[in-house]
């Protein structure tokens, strides 16, 4: 039974079936939009902590390490109440939306990406202080150079961001309501598929998220390697 | 800008309430090479960071001729024990810090290519170099924009006597030049071939003070005579 199962979900993707890539499509711009998004507030916020000791970076980086390991399901309830007809959000008509899934999947990358960005630049900072300091460099040049010089380590930080974003289906359920060919990931098909019987899809769809998350693994090696 | 005399008044510098340099008072002219010298932990490297403006210290406690540290801070550059090089080749190292000191003619970084005769590892990452070769690089990225001072913090201590010798001539040829040159070295030999002057530091405090030629002509004392007996 499962080589059958296996054989229809091959027979899926070489077929480029066209429901199939229509989920992963969405998918990959869902994703894609969030990270992109969490990049460009994560990285400079993570950076610019690591200048600032004071109480209100010490609770900004705590929150962040806290919000890391946040199960994807509240943060899904959260936007929910916020974005729903009677949240304070409601105006905006974004629930069961692409928009709703971007921005709950934003929520949950930015925490990751600011953490390690902290990491990361908090090491280069204390290799290169001295360094750096000596040439009399304003904290924004530092930062540019220290943001440069963890460029490797970042773009692993982006596709460890990107790989917990694009196996959530928790909050993207929730705010995207799993609307077929509107709002339907791989991971909510997945869910979908499998509870009214349909395996084959779901193992297509499932191949594919391992094949992304193999390749994210692969990248993250070599980029390890490289730096 | 004349930077000497170097005058230092009344330096202290603690951390967690341990004196890392005690009631510091000197004055120097002396152009060529001040070699600061001293046993581990005598506070050394502290006196080159804060004569570099890298601890901050109370205001006019070090005056450059009639200028403070924050005056002078462009004009002069140090090279770490490790030498602290970006990930990139060598030639980027060297334009990032042409760029950073805002010098728009790169005439001047061919110039210093050619003079450590750094050709061969140009176009090479910083993190394939040997000690030796990264110890020249840091060199090179120091003499950028001719700094009026540079600060060496043991610069030859893990090289071999062949890249020793060579940068040896670098520091020479600098101090030759008008570049004033802080280094500290363990040393005896070298201190013997390119300090003009010394300065002795035991647990933060200067215990002499004077030209090398007279450092090793004078009776010290055992402290001192047992570094220069074992150096």
């Amino acid at each position: 039974m499962l080589i059958n199962i296996l054989e229809t979900a091959f027979n899926l993707i070489i077929s480029f079936n066209e429901d199939l890539f229509e989920i992963i499509g969405l998918s990959l711009r869902v994703t894609m939009s969030a990270l992109l998004i969490a990049v460009l507030i994560s990285i400079p916020l993570g950076a610019f902590l690591v200048f600032y000791k004071n109480r209100l970076q010490s609770f900004i980086v705590l929150l962040a390490n806290t919000l890391m390991g946040m199960p994807p399901v509240v943060l899904g309830l959260l936007i929910y109440t916020l974005v729903s007809k009677q949240g304070i959000f409601g105006f905006l008509d974004i629930l069961y939306t692409p928009t709703a899934m971007i921005l709950a999947q934003t929520l949950l990358i930015i925490p990751i990406v600011v953490s390690l960005t902290y990491e990361e630049i908090y090491k280069k900072n204390k290799e290169f202080d001295l360094f750096l300091s000596s040439l009399n460099l304003t904290k924004f040049k530092k930062l540019k150079t220290l943001i440069y010089e963890s460029r490797y380590a970042l773009v692993t930080v982006a596709l460890t961001g990107f790989g917990r974003a694009s196996a959530e289906v928790g909050a993207v359920m929730i705010v995207g309501g799993n609307i077929n060919h509107f709002t339907r990931v791989m991971t909510t098909a997945i869910a979908f598929e499998t509870s009214k019987g349909s395996i084959e899809l779901a193992v297509a769809l499932g191949l594919i998220l391992i094949l992304i998350s193999l390749i994210i693994t692969l990248l993250i090696k070599s980029l390890r390697k490289i730096s | 800008m004349d930077i000497l005399p170097l005058t230092i008044n009344n330096l202290n510098y603690e951390i967690n309430d341990n004196f890392i340099l005690k009631n510091i008072n000197m004055r120097t002219s002396e152009k060529g090479v001040t070699i600061i010298a001293g046993n581990n932990g005598s506070g050394k490297s502290t006196l080159l960071k804060i004569l570099h403006g890298l601890i901050n210290i109370p205001q006019n406690t070090i005056k450059w001729g009639n200028y403070k540290i924050s005056d002078v801070k462009r004009n002069q550059s140090m090279v770490f024990q490790n030498p602290l090089l970006l990930n990139r080749t060598t030639y980027e190292n060297l334009i990032y810090v042409n760029n950073q000191k805002n010098i728009k003619d790169k005439y001047n970084i061919e110039e210093i290519i050619e003079k450590l005769n750094l050709k061969n590892i140009i176009n090479l990452n910083a993190k394939y170099l040997s000690g030796g070769e990264r110890q020249k690089v840091a060199i090179a990225m120091a003499i950028i924009g001719n700094p009026k001072i540079i600060f060496l913090d043991e610069p030859t201590s893990q090289l071999d006597p062949v890249y020793k010798n060579e940068i040896e001539f670098i520091i020479n040829s600098l101090a030759n030049h008008d570049t004033k040159i802080f280094m500290t070295s363990h040393d005896i030999s070298q201190i013997r071939r390119i300090g003009k002057e010394i300065i002795f530091l035991n647990d933060g405090e200067i215990l002499y003070k004077n030209s090398v030629i007279q450092f090793f002509k004078e009776k010290q004392c055992d402290l001192i005579e047992n570094y220069i007996n074992y150096g």
